[in-house]
């Protein structure tokens, strides 16, 4: 077997030659040894019996190719004028942009660092959660009562329950609906934060507004199977603000924060 | 362009006319010849197949097949797909180009490859054989205990079924191996693990998810071996055995299988659309790192496949909560491939095409795929055609267009012809149409409560012209594959001569000639960034100056 530093020796000798392993038989006398022997399990043990004559006598060559010596031959090159011509240069102008503008080029130039839009996100998610829970307090159902139709997402026991047993305390339902209300925060504001610079000009605009609204009316479109149980008592008008504050709010850390230029490949 | 094209009359022999022996070849590139060319074979048999089953279903009531022959033809539809049509597609492309990217002259070991693709190709016959020893596998391609238990599976059908697949398994470990050690020790000089083409660095992880899931895939199947043939009861529920334990071993291996076929078809994707966009992949370091994150998170999410078995809440829980997650690195990906299209000179070549087709299809199965990782949607549409629409939007529209793209990249390094482009673009818009239609109604089919697997229903339930629309589709994707095999064919015999780099491309299997001397290159190259090609073709601004 050829490492490349030993390729690279072979060529600085400057031959014409080089090492590569004899054709063999041996890997497809042992593949069809081992078939064989499994196919006489199913049909007639002579056949397993074939098999494994095949197996040794094709590992006994396999092996034996391994001998130092004995598995390889010098091999010619192709003539001269079959071989790759060496590569030419060619002029990087391409049409009328800059040099290497187009093979280079990284749209956007500038964007958000990463961890922004995490944070961002995780602001907005914050605020939502305060929006969710004075609904709570004001439609007079409690604040458990958002936390727990969030869990339900994941938490298929709970499309059975009433709406007075939906107000009520349960640690599951806090802990699931904490984990999924983080996640989908951080990892919604990582988007925002990446997708934000890509976007044509009024950033505040779409990010605070336009994708809100975008993806709440995914959102209205998909309740019904995502999360059948909120889909049934979600509270529209209270929703979509708590959404719209979630995109200002996450919008507006990313906005404000410094954007850096990607570093060109 | 044209900085590598030859004269016309300087075109290297095509590869039959070098007399290989493809019985004894070690060569990588041969080698890779012999798994595209068999497993196209297999995909035509497996297409056949689904053609059958389109046609039972065509009016209700039917009685074409019959439900035993439609028992058989869709577990050997499902198996051949899987294991003998998508993953040898992706070794194929993996054996030929893999070497020639990273600049080596052969695998890390030549012998075991040629071993695993005759494993490969016998282990497919033999399951086959069972159409000819008295009737097919008849189980479902998951074989799901304990109806493949003895008592309920007496003939030799489900044995054929865990043999063929136990030896195939074999050469596919082996593989997976020789991939990850090629990547690893085989490299040319300065080409670093963080300048590797991506379709390198997916393979390679493909090769780590190959060497997690596959084992205890061949663990279940040796076990049930035992049940069935010595009496052992693993999964023997009258005798204490669990039925559940195979549904977690199966799908232990059979959720990452689904990233197994995927990564792959990621990584074409990751090479195709920068050449045609005219600029360099946005993002590479995270591609590469969505990929490990992908592969991770899918070794932990198999039991989306259980919801319905009745596990606890809190493990429907983990697992939904799971699943939803590994959309974050997917969609950074498809992101990436966005941003890289996105003000580029976009060529709308065929490979492109497909690329785009690709990022179309996989979005909606991708989309599908979060609805069913709801527990409360699972629910509903469990084992209903919601999710056979669902699971071929992932695979035929995520793998296969895929794949469809590497074809037209890459057929003019493995023949030195270009495929016809007029061809091309029959097959890519029948294709998409075909395909549309017919896993589309499929979505509307499972919702108004169509159960897979049924081989006929009646005329009153409403799903008729369902599944009408889906056998037509069918038919046009049947169609769509004449046109690829007529242009392969034409375009192999006569086919315009490309030149060793008909696209301008960057990276190093373009380097030599079309096809490739049997050892790669005379000269190893010595590779400074992550487009060697381009360094060299412009020597006044490579890109290591930028890195
Ligand atoms: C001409 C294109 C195709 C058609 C018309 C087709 C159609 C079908 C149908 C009707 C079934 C039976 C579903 C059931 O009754 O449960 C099926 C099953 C299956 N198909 Fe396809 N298919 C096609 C291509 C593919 C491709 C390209 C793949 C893989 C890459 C694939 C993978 C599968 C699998 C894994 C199953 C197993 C279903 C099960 O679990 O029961 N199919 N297909
Ligand atoms: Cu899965």
């Amino acid at each position: 077997m050829n490492s490349s530093e030993a390729t690279m020796a072979e060529h600085g000798a400057n031959r014409e030659t080089i090492r590569m392993p004899i054709e063999t038989a041996s890997p497809l006398v042992v593949s069809l040894g081992i078939t064989l022997l499994c196919a006489g399990c199913v049909t007639n043990w002579a056949l397993s019996g074939l098999g494994a004559a095949l197996l040794i006598g094709g590992l006994a060559r396999w092996i034996s190719q391994l001998l130092p010596g004995r598995g390889e031959e010098e091999h010619a090159w192709v003539p001269i004028d079959q071989r790759a011509r060496a590569i030419e240069r060619v002029d990087v102008a391409i049409e009328s942009r800059p040099r290497g503008f187009i093979a280079r080029m990284q749209v956007p130039a500038q964007v958000h660092p990463y961890s922004t839009g995490v944070r961002g996100g995780i602001v907005g998610g914050a605020a939502m959660a305060i929006v969710a829970l004075a609904y709570g307090l004001v439609s007079g159902r409690g604040i458990w009562y958002p936390v727990n139709l969030l869990a339900a997402m994941l938490l298929p026991s709970m499309s059975e329950m009433t709406g007075a047993e939906l107000e009520q305390f349960d640690a599951t339902a806090l802990v699931l609906g904490l984990v999924i209300h983080t996640i989908v925060s951080a990892t919604s504001g990582l988007f925002y934060g990446i997708l934000l610079p890509t976007l044509p000009r009024y950033p505040v605009l779409w990010g605070g507004v336009i994708a809100p609204l975008l993806w709440t009316g995914a959102i209205y479109g998909f309740m019904g199977v995502l999360n059948p149980v909120m889909n049934s008592r979600v509270d529209w008008p209270w929703f979509i603000a708590s959404q719209v504050v979630y995109g200002a709010t996450a919008g507006l850390v990313v906005v404000r924060s410094k954007k850096v230029p990607l570093r060109p490949v | 362009m044209a900085v590598l094209d030859h004269p016309a009359e300087n075109v290297s022999p095509p590869v039959a006319q070098r007399a290989p022996s493809w019985a004894t070849t070690l060569d990588h590139k041969q080698i890779g010849i012999l798994y595209i060319i068999t497993s196209l074979i297999f995909m035509a048999v497996g297409g056949l197949e689904a053609l059958i089953i389109r046609a039972q279903l065509w009016v209700p009531d039917s009685h074409l097949v019959g439900p035993d022959m439609f028992n058989q033809l869709f577990t050997m539809h499902g198996t051949t797909m899987v294991f003998f049509v998508v993953m040898p597609m992706l070794f194929g492309f993996g054996n030929y180009l893999i070497p020639l990217m990273i600049g080596a002259r052969d695998m890390a070991f030549p012998r075991l490859n040629a071993f695993s693709y005759w494993m490969f190709a016998f282990g497919g016959t033999l399951t086959y054989l069972s159409f000819l020893a008295g009737g097919a596998p008849n189980v479902g391609w998951f074989a799901y205990a304990p109806l493949t238990e003895y008592a309920f599976s007496r003939d030799h059908s489900t044995d054929y079924w865990i043999l063929g697949l136990m030896v195939s398994g074999i050469g596919t470990t082996a593989t997976a191996v020789n991939l990850v050690t090629t990547i690893l020790v085989m490299r040319a000089p300065g080409m670093s693990l963080a300048r590797v083409p991506l379709f390198v660095w997916m393979m390679m992880f493909d090769g780590v998810l190959l060497i997690f899931a596959l084992p205890p895939f061949t663990a279940a199947a040796i076990m049930l071996l035992l049940d069935r043939g010595l009496g052992a009861h693993f999964f023997d529920t009258q005798a204490g055995g669990s039925a559940l334990l195979w549904q977690h071993l199966f799908w232990f291996f059979g959720h990452p299988e689904v990233y197994i076929m995927a990564l792959p078809a990621f990584g074409i994707i990751s090479e195709v659309v920068p050449v045609f966009s005219r600029k360099v992949i946005f993002g590479y370091e995270s591609v590469a790192a969505a990929t490990v994150v992908i592969g991770v998170i899918s070794m932990g999410v198999w039991a989306h496949h259980m919801f319905t078995v009745g596990m606890s809440d809190a493990l429907d829980a983990i697992f939904s909560g799971a699943s939803f997650l590994i959309a974050v690195p997917t969609g950074i990906k498809m992101f990436n491939w966005i941003a890289t299209i996105y003000g580029g000179k976009i060529r709308m070549q065929s490979p492109m095409l497909f690329a785009v087709g690709f990022l179309a299809m996989f979005l909606i199965g991708g989309l599908t795929g979060i609805m069913l990782a709801a527990v409360p949607i699972d629910w509903q549409v469990s084992d209903s055609y919601f999710v056979v629409g669902h699971f071929h939007y992932v695979l035929f529209g995520g793998s296969l267009f895929a794949i469809m793209a590497a074809y037209y990249f890459w057929f003019p390094k493995m023949t030195g012809r270009l495929l016809s482009e007029r061809l091309a673009r029959w097959h890519f818009w029948l294709m998409l149409a075909g395909f549309n239609l017919t896993f589309f109604p499929m979505h509307i089919a499972g919702l108004l409560g169509m159960p897979r697997r049924i081989y006929t229903y009646s005329a009153d339930r409403g799903w008729t012209i369902w599944n009408q629309l889906s056998t037509v589709g069918a038919m046009l994707l049947a169609v769509s594959f004449l046109f690829f095999f007529w242009n392969l064919f034409v375009s192999w015999r006569r086919g315009e001569s490309s030149g060793d780099d008909p696209w301008d491309a960057w990276t190093l299997e373009w380097a030599t000639t079309s096809p490739p001397a049997h050892y790669n290159f005379e000269e190893i190259p010595i590779v400074r960034s992550r487009r060697p090609l381009w360094d060299l073709k412009h020597p006044e601004d490579p890109d290591w100056e930028h890195e």
